[in-house]
């Protein structure tokens, strides 16, 4: 019954949504003001509809109802309860009305709120909002449909994907999807102001908290993605420039040039049209995504979730979803009339510095990703280019991103540098030349030296760090108010940027104290065995069956020592899930912030020995620390604009808006009428 | 500040986005259709490698104690080259099918572009059909060999001569088609 109730209240939303992504748009053209102002509710209702489908769905998880077709595939009574409950989304069709419940969830935000933002622009936000919905409902109900029936039904489930079964798991797909959908709001926002023909300050500025919240999400959704390859897949790495991975970056990537543009439309009312554009393209670049993940295109460690047939449908919703919207671009994108009195050597100048490195960075990635499949094509070979190629383009762009990141919060908008932005560039970059050069020596005396992509990565991360500090230091400089005082004068915003940009400084950290200086023994060892790394030592006492709630293991038992002092017992197992009859191997690991010690247990018997793959990974969990400290960095930032926000309403009521003159709702209509909407 | 809009004409450059995209969209409806009737399929490249020696690959073992490797040293009975990395996705598809050959050829493994500790990492998870492992490190062994990328595969007479060439995973159709068939008639 609740499963009826559920496929009811899908099919009711997908109704509901073509209707209020059509009818709004229509009676805005034809000026019915009242029948336009029905998109607010029923876009809460649409909301309300998910989510009773949502909430059936994961009953049925709980409940472990196997007449569902996708709970006797993906799930097992022996489950944890976690896991039964992010099953859910473990799976094709739930991670799909996931998708569907956070994007009914955002668009119900913005009918919510959206105080101070002009009424015209707030319906067609919302209707497009709604189109979307339409388009991913009828993907799931037409293809996909969660609550699909099985008669008769098995007696037990087929179970969850071992490696699914995890902690990273339950969390990662929701967070990467809050991203992936709130960028998902900065394309309805640009759609409907290419509908309008008007992009303002305004625009941007109610667009902006979107636009931060999904870049803050997608930056911790891919962290704990990473975090969760590190220690589930027990390969020892972070980053695998695997094509999903990639899928997620290049949105991330976009979101980032993106945050950083639409400051300046807020701003300085400039880049309107590459703003929009980055807009549709970083959310297209989301559904590009899920369209690599579903559809089984690339080869990929993370092909648990892909089906070709579904690919048709998914490529039908990119063409109208990208096609249109870019279409529009074309027709309106000319109107978009941009200021552009500014100096090259302005922060406007860094930031469009910035998006370009971004936007380079983004094409490389997609390149990248998309070259084997082009390659394809043309020959029929299926290859990858892996991270060689990566290497060779991606990092020196991000390299030339970190320097820049330097200089840019240092100079002033329209013209030149600030006053003392040349000092604090001048001692930053002393800094950096001295104390690069000293841990270059100094590695290269006690290891057997280090490349000078090593090197550079090395010097980059002091410049940043040590700009950051500098400008820190400057703005506080002028003591006599007393330094706590000037520090509670800080806009918070700056903090924000700080706190990011610092985020950045430890991420690269992690990144190249991992990269340049982990130590890897790979040994065949019998119990009683004592391996040597990096200065510790670790035993091999024994290795022993252990029973798991749905599992049953072989665990090894390792004593971590450093000089004779026991530090640790890491446990690395390989288990054998029963219902799946599926091996997943996972990794022991002792995360400390000076590194961690990573054990791996691989084959063998007590008459052979055993496999070990033993790692010492310096600075390793600074990688996952820096993305979290960017993503706090956002959230300060954006937290900090909507406690301002009730200010700069007063100053952006559609009736005197200080920026835009004449935009009433009303006007807003004739004037999109006029440009032939 | 104010934004008018005022009619302005179609500009060349408001419309590059939308054409990257058609073409993009238009490589990926093809794929998606091949893919669909089964047309899109790992195939063998018309190479002009085929029918030629191969080249003269020395490259230091995995094993580092034994010296250098290469296909020269495996003349006089028919050799499988194999270019693969840790890092490659599709290689580790491959893997149970490189098992099945191991038994009917000898299987040289060039790892491309990969560090020592990875590659044997990857060999330990995915296991060692190889009889022996070149150190491809900066690519200049594949390269010689004319490789896309990774996975390639190579099969070579008792000469040296190469017979075919296979760019991408083998899967089991390859396998049980090409490969497997064309590795009994040369026995």
């Amino acid at each position: 019954m609740i499963n009826e109730l559920g496929h009811f209240t899908l099919v009711l939303a997908f109704v509901l949504s073509v209707l209020a992504g059509t009818l709004p748009l229509f009676a805005l053209r034809r000026g019915w003001h009242g029948l336009a102002h029905l998109a607010v509710p029923a876009t809460m209702l649409i909301a309300a509809f998910v989510f009773i489908a949502f909430a059936a769905l994961i009953s049925a998880f709980l409940a472990s109802d196997f007449s569902l077709a996708l709970v006797a595939s993906h799930s097992h009574s022996a489950k944890p309860l976690i896991y039964k409950i992010s099953g859910t989304w473990g799976n094709h069709e739930g991670s799909l009305l996931l998708w569907i419940v956070i994007l009914a969830l955002f668009g119900a935000l913005l009918a919510m709120g959206g105080r101070g933002m002009a009424w015209a622009l707030k319906i067609r936000t919302l209707a497009v909002q709604a189109l979307i919905s339409a388009g991913f409902l009828a993907f799931s109900l037409f293809t996909s449909n969660p609550f699909a029936r099985l008669d008769p039904p098995p007696v037990d489930g087929r179970g969850l994907n071992p490696i699914l079964q995890d902690p990273g798991l339950a969390l990662h797909p929701p967070t990467l999807y809050l991203g992936y959908v709130g960028l998902s709001m900065a394309f309805a926002f640009a759609v409907a102001g290419l509908i309008e023909g008007r992009i303002d300050r305004d625009w941007a500025r109610h667009m902006r908290p979107w636009v931060t919240a999904a870049w803050c999400a997608l930056t911790i959704g891919i962290a704990l993605g990473s975090w969760w390859a590190y220690y589930e897949l027990g390969w020892g790495g972070w980053w695998f420039w695997d094509p999903v991975e990639n899928a997620s970056l290049m949105p991330w990537l976009a979101a980032t040039a993106l945050l950083h543009s639409t400051i300046v439309v807020e701003q300085r009312g400039t880049l309107k049209s590459w703003t929009v554009l980055l807009a549709i393209l970083a959310f297209s670049l989301s559904l590009v995504g899920t369209f690599i993940v579903r559809s089984g295109l690339l080869t990929s460690v993370h092909s648990f979730a892909s089906d070709p047939a579904r690919g048709v449908f998914i490529l039908g919703i990119l063409m109208v979803a990208v096609g249109v919207p870019l279409l529009l671009f074309a027709v309106r994108g000319p109107q978009l009339v941009s200021r552009g009195d500014f100096n090259i050597i302005s922060r406007e100048g860094a930031l469009i510095l910035n998006n370009f490195l971004l936007t380079s960075a983004t094409v490389v990635v997609l390149v990248g990703t998309f070259y084997p499949l082009g390659l394809e094509m043309v020959t029929g070979a299926r290859i990858t280019v892996g991270p060689p190629y990566f290497d060779a383009t991606f990092n020196p762009i991000m390299g030339v991103l970190v320097a820049a990141m330097g200089i840019g919060p240092l100079l002033a908008w329209r013209r030149g540098t600030v006053p003392g932005t040349r000092r604090i560039i001048t001692i930053s970059g002393v800094i950096t030349v001295v104390l690069g050069v000293a841990i270059a020596m100094a590695t290269t005396a006690f290891a057997s030296g280090i490349s000078i992509a090593g090197i550079a990565g090395i010097g980059l991360l002091i410049w940043l760090g040590s700009a950051i500090i500098a400008d820190i230091t400057y703005r506080l400089k002028p003591a006599k108010a007393g330094v706590a005082a000037r520090a509670a004068r800080l806009p918070a915003p700056m903090i924000g940027m700080w706190t990011a940009h610092f985020g950045m400084v430890v991420f690269l950290a992690g990144a190249i104290g991992n990269g340049l200086f982990a130590t890897e023994v790979v040994v065949r060892a019998m119990p009683g065995d004592v391996i040597d790394i990096a200065g510790r030592q670790m035993t091999l006492r024994t290795v022993e069956a252990r029973q798991g709630p749905n599992y049953i293991t072989e665990t090894a038992v390792i004593e971590l020592r450093e000089d004779g002092r026991m530090l640790a017992v890491l446990t690395p197992e390989k288990r054998f899930y029963t219902a799946e009859r599926q091996t997943t191997t996972e990794a022991a690991i002792r995360p400390r912030i000076s590194g961690d010690d990573y054990a791996v247990l691989g084959d063998g018997t007590a008459e052979t020995g055993y496999t070990l793959r033993l790692y010492r990974k310096p600075l390793v969990s600074w990688i996952w620390a820096g993305a979290g400290i960017m993503a706090i960095g956002g959230a300060v930032a954006g937290i900090a604009r909507a406690r301002r926000r009730p200010l700069s309403t007063r100053a952006a009521r559609p009736a005197d808006n200080a920026y835009d003159t004449g935009s009433t709702a009303e006007n807003d209509d004739d004037a999109a009428q006029k440009a032939g909407v | 500040m104010q934004d008018r809009p005022s009619g302005r004409p179609l500009r060349a450059s408001f419309l590059i986005p939308l054409v990257a995209f058609l073409v993009l969209a238009g490589f990926a409806t093809a794929a998606l259709m091949a893919t669909l009737r089964g047309e899109r399929d790992v195939s063998q490249l018309p190479s002009t490698m085929i029918g030629k020696a191969v080249p003269d690959v020395v490259l230091p073992r995995l094993d580092a104690e034994a010296g250098d490797v290469g296909p020269a040293q495996f003349a006089g009975a028919p050799l499988l080259v194999n270019v693969f990395a840790s890092w490659c996705a599709p290689c580790r598809a491959e893997a149970p099918a490189l098992a099945i050959l191991e038994e009917d050829i000898r299987i040289l493994g060039i790892a491309y572009k990969d560090k020592p500790a990875d590659t044997r990492a990857f060999l330990q998870q995915y296991g060692n059909p190889f009889v022996a492992i070149g150190v491809d490190r900066d690519g200049a062994g594949g390269m010689a060999l004319g490789v896309y990328g990774v996975p390639e595969t190579f099969l070579l007479d008792a000469d040296g001569t190469i017979l075919l060439r296979h760019a991408g995973p083998i899967d089991r159709r390859v396998l049980e088609d090409i490969l497997l068939p064309r590795i009994q008639e040369l026995q």
